[in-house]
């Protein structure tokens, strides 16, 4: 046993690859289940999509890239539906230009389930580059930041955006954030000026930076990675996914515990053969 | 046209996508000549859409389509973009450098004075008067909403409240160096450093989540687990990754027996 363990100090660290796979791979084709429970957060998130009325229009900043579309395309799916479910109207935007292709065709998708019609039910303004000026611009003027949609339509002749100028103009702004730009951009420079209600969903490593926001008030909810997006999946499909479809976040979130587990067990067993080879050591000397 | 069916491109393309995912995870093996490969076409197709992206949402709207409509102004901010370019003339002549390299000063003092006015009112508003009012708790309010611990609002409260206080005072005093650390300052200071090394945790702690996310979501769609089951009877995503599989590995070996992958073995 000490062998085993005083082996951990100079094993081959592609063995803790191979280790890591296997505990990914095998609950995913062996799917077991945990419970979870709803995070306070989320729950928050989903009542200020729930207080919306239909008819409203909510502004949806999409900012997510291919590398986080794991933790974040689930949150965006299950909004999307939560949002057409509700009659509410959805304008999306990006200031990721990696974005738009990964959110055109779930917009389309989701949109034609609920036999919504482009330009009055939704719309999608594009990509904006600019960062935090972009941010700056669409809380001042969106359609002088957008003149046209992404299907090269002026964005004032859209029949969704009459009567929207502003990002206050919004009931709800949803930023879907897998870094710089994102929430922590909109809470800077324009939650605060224009007294927004903004709702977040981000990336793991993001959101120990992003909690201190929900607390003070700054965001109305909060989804923090892989999940948060299971959590708000298990709010808006409560009697699971609907026909043939998948929920990703809740199929990926046991396997995800089952890693956790594998790290912490690597934790535990390295650091008692770090202390053992060290004792060793001592004694040998 | 049924809504589920797929073009051959995009069975191709499902199979391409997978294919390259596992060249990218041959790297965990060693570092190879097919991760290389996918390496480089991750980054020029990275650049490629960059560029058309930037092209379509900046110099078409703000600078083409201006100029054609006959807004000569649009010429200003082109000419700073101009003279920006001038600091690459560095790398190709000292000389053209020190005539014409201070002309991209101008346009950075632009890009600074307008970055700091933005950054600046941001972060004195939003990050720093917000957040310094929300490390002075109500302990009436807490007391009232919570009591002193409340386990079904992961442990808001009074407890909270104070360990909140007092974590940051300790953690400000760590790096307060304009006396010397007594014995007091030194308790106070450990404590600053415990109240850190926990906040480093919990960063950690979501950061491998994270990136435990990631790997979740490139088995998932290895597995075909990422799409409808109606499409993955048609792209068939677990007969391409054992295909894959086996063709990545047939490769190492023979890459191996080859001679590659020495240097790498040595170190």
């Amino acid at each position: 046993m000490l062998k085993l363990l005083l082996y951990f100090q100079h094993m081959d660290r592609r063995w803790i690859f191979l280790g890591m796979g296997l505990s990914i791979l095998l609950p995913l084709l062996f799917p077991v289940n945990f419970s979870f429970r709803v995070d306070e957060r989320v729950q928050a998130l989903y009542d200020s999509v729930e207080a919306l009325q239909p008819g409203d229009t909510v502004l949806v900043s999409a900012d997510f890239d291919p590398a986080s579309r794991p933790e974040l395309e689930p949150f965006f799916r299950a909004n999307l539906d939560h949002l057409f479910r509700k009659d509410v109207k959805v304008v999306v935007l990006t200031l990721w230009d990696y974005a738009p292709p990964l959110v055109v065709p779930i917009l389309d998708e989701i949109a034609d389930r609920h036999h919504k019609v482009y330009g009055t039910d939704y719309v999608f303004l594009g990509f904006k580059p600019g960062k935090e000026l972009a941010i700056k611009a669409i809380g001042e003027n969106i359609p002088k930041t957008f003149p046209t949609d992404s299907r090269g339509t002026p964005t004032t002749e859209l029949p969704i955006m009459q009567g929207f100028k502003q990002a206050k103009d919004f009931p709800l702004l949803i930023s879907i954030s897998a870094g710089f730009p994102g929430t922590r951009e909109y809470v800077l420079q324009i939650q605060g000026q224009y007294d927004l209600k903004i709702a977040s969903s981000c990336t793991a490593v993001s959101a120990p930076d992003y909690i201190p926001f929900y607390k003070a008030g700054q965001l109305v909810g909060l989804a923090g990675g892989m999940p948060g997006s299971a959590q708000y999946e298990k709010l808006v499909y409560p009697n699971g996914p609907p026909e043939g479809q998948r929920l990703l976040a809740t199929q990926a979130i046991n396997v995800l515990n089952l890693g956790h587990l594998y790290i912490i067990g690597l934790i535990v067993l390295g650091n008692i053969g770090f202390f053992l080879s060290r004792r060793v050591g001592e004694e040998a000397a | 046209m049924d809504p589920v069916a797929l073009t051959g491109f995009d069975v191709v393309g499902a199979w391409v996508s997978i294919m390259l995912t596992l060249m990218i995870l041959s790297f965990l093996y060693a570092d190879n000549p097919v991760y290389k490969l996918a390496e480089h076409l991750f980054l020029g197709i990275s650049i490629g859409i960059g560029v058309i992206e930037t092209y379509h949402g900046v110099f078409k709207p703000n600078l083409i389509d201006k100029l054609a409509a006959g807004n000569w102004l649009s010429l200003v901010p082109l000419a700073l973009c101009l003279m920006l370019f001038m600091k690459v003339t560095s790398s190709l002549s000292p000389t053209v450098y020190r005539k014409v390299g201070w002309l991209a000063r101008i346009p950075i003092a632009f890009i600074v004075a307008a970055y700091a006015g933005v950054k600046l009112t941001g972060e004195a508003n939003a990050n720093l008067m917000t957040q310094v009012a929300q490390t002075m708790p109500d302990l009436s309010t807490l007391w009232a909403q919570h009591g002193l611990w409340d386990w079904s609002a992961d442990g808001a409260g009074v407890i909270s409240g104070v360990l909140l206080v007092i974590g940051l005072a300790a953690c400000l005093l760590h790096f307060y160096f304009s006396a010397p650390h007594g014995k007091a300052m030194t308790i106070v200071s450990r404590f600053g450093v415990l109240v850190l090394m926990l906040s480093f945790g919990a960063s950690f702690g979501y950061t491998v989540m994270g990136r435990i996310s990631l790997a979740i979501g490139r088995a998932q769609e290895l597995l075909g687990l990422d799409r409808p089951p109606a499409q993955v009877v048609q792209i068939h995503p677990r007969i391409a990754s054992v295909v894959g599989t086996v063709l990545i590995i047939a490769f190492l070996v023979a890459w191996r027996a080859r001679g590659g992958g020495q240097e790498d073995a040595a170190a």
